[in-house]
């Protein structure tokens, strides 16, 4: 008998004609969005209310509204995607869409209580129902702030990638690459990559690669390095390895990796002054 | 200067420039090789420019006929630069390259 009852109101809350309750949804945005946070102004909240209460009407007066699979409820989904996007973007935290998201079931219960007359408070299904919807809408949320945080960290990974290989064009012709730290091999074919790109840009003529900062390299990486210099050298320009750590020089031979088509230099500066040899540039000191 | 599938032009005292069009066929890579070599002996050519501008990808097969070329002009006593390198075609040809070409590189002709 009490099943029937509960069943009974969640038939009625499904033929709902909803009225105008999207100014009762307000003000529970108004706390989470307008208040502290300063996040949306007051007709922001007022448009995202009123939508929030269309889709709602369009879920509820589906054919199967308990159905995760129609549009209507996709329609919510990216509803709740979207929001979590937009107060992202504007500094928000995503803990305060998931509780307005929390804070909005319940104010929506009580808009359609009283906007029907009906108990939906007092009935199991209908909380049941909602607590499973909202349940779905909240991990929407969080697969947008989780795609978002994997978009930051990618792009935080790809600029720590580029500001740790600088090419600087030293001089008319002459390149120098610095590599700082551990060379992968993804990291060395991006080095790779641009240093090929950039070569022909500038109709480089010497590339002086420093591994002074380089303190580990394996046998895929060695190899790596080698396809980098004969890469180099076939685009007609002259490849130049400088700072190579005993630690290193021990590694590539016991690697059996040939660098006898490789010009090496102790430093840096030993390196620069080949290149500039191999281009006939002599930098002297100033007489007097 | 008449080659089928390629433009080859003198340019200045003993240096020839070879620019490959699409229509080269290297699978007539014997002819072609027999073509370049009289043409640029013809012009007492010391030096050829193999221009590589445009050529996104070298696979083995298109590098066995630079090498095929680069070793019948060596024995003429022809010299083969290759020029114009794409970084693309780089990369591919260092993937699979073991030792030294046997051609020379630049970046373009000397001025």
């Amino acid at each position: 008998m009490q099943k029937k009852e509960t069943s009974e109101k969640l038939a009625t809350l499904f033929s709902l004609k909803i009225g105008n309750i999207s100014g009762q949804l307000e003000e529970t945005g108004r706390a989470f969005f307008c208040a502290d946070t300063m996040l949306m102004d007051e007709d922001e909240v007022a448009d995202l209310s009123s939508e929030f209460v269309n889709l709602i009407s369009g879920l509820l007066s589906a054919k199967e509204p308990a159905k995760r699979t129609i549009p209507q409820f996709h329609a919510l989904e990216i509803f709740f995607s979207e929001l979590a996007h937009r107060m992202l973007m504007r500094g928000g935290h995503v803990e305060d869409v998931v509780r307005y998201a929390q804070q909005l079931q319940y104010s929506l219960i009580a808009a359609l209580e009283r906007d029907s007359g009906v108990v939906f408070t007092q009935s199991r299904s209908v909380l049941l129902y909602f607590a499973q919807l909202f349940d779905e809408l909240i991990m929407a949320i969080f697969r947008t702030y989780l795609g978002e945080r994997e978009k930051t960290l990618k792009a935080q990974e790809m600029e720590l990638r580029e500001t740790s290989t600088p090419i600087t064009e030293i001089w008319d012709g002459v390149l120098t690459l610095p590599i700082i730290g551990t060379l992968d091999s993804s990291r060395t074919m991006l080095v790779m990559e641009a240093l090929l790109n950039r070569i022909a840009k500038d109709h480089a003529r010497a590339v002086v690669m420093d591994l002074t900062g380089v303190r580990n390299i394996d046998s895929q990486v060695s190899h790596h390095l080698i396809q980098m210099v004969r890469a180099v050298q076939l685009m007609g320009a002259d490849a130049i390895i400088t700072g190579i750590h005993p630690e290193i020089a021990r590694a590539l031979v016991s690697l059996n990796i040939d660098l006898s088509g490789v010009t090496t230099r102790a430093s840096l500066s030993d390196g620069l002054k080949e290149a500039f040899s191999r281009m006939g540039i002599q930098v002297s000191q100033k007489a007097g | 200067m008449a080659v089928s599938g390629m433009h080859l032009t003198r340019i200045g005292k003993g240096n020839f420039l070879l620019e490959p069009l699409r229509s080269m066929n290297i699978a007539d890579q014997g002819r072609l090789m027999q073509e370049v070599v009289a043409q640029v002996r013809q012009g007492q050519g010391a030096r050829l420019y193999y221009d590589l501008n445009g050529l996104p990808v070298i696979d083995p097969v298109y590098y066995d006929w630079l090498s095929n070329l680069a070793r019948t002009c060596r024995i003429v006593n022809i010299e083969m630069i290759c020029i114009n390198m794409e970084p693309t075609a780089a990369f591919a040809l260092s993937g699979f390259l073991s030792g030294k070409p046997e051609f020379a590189t630049a970046l373009a002709v000397p001025d």
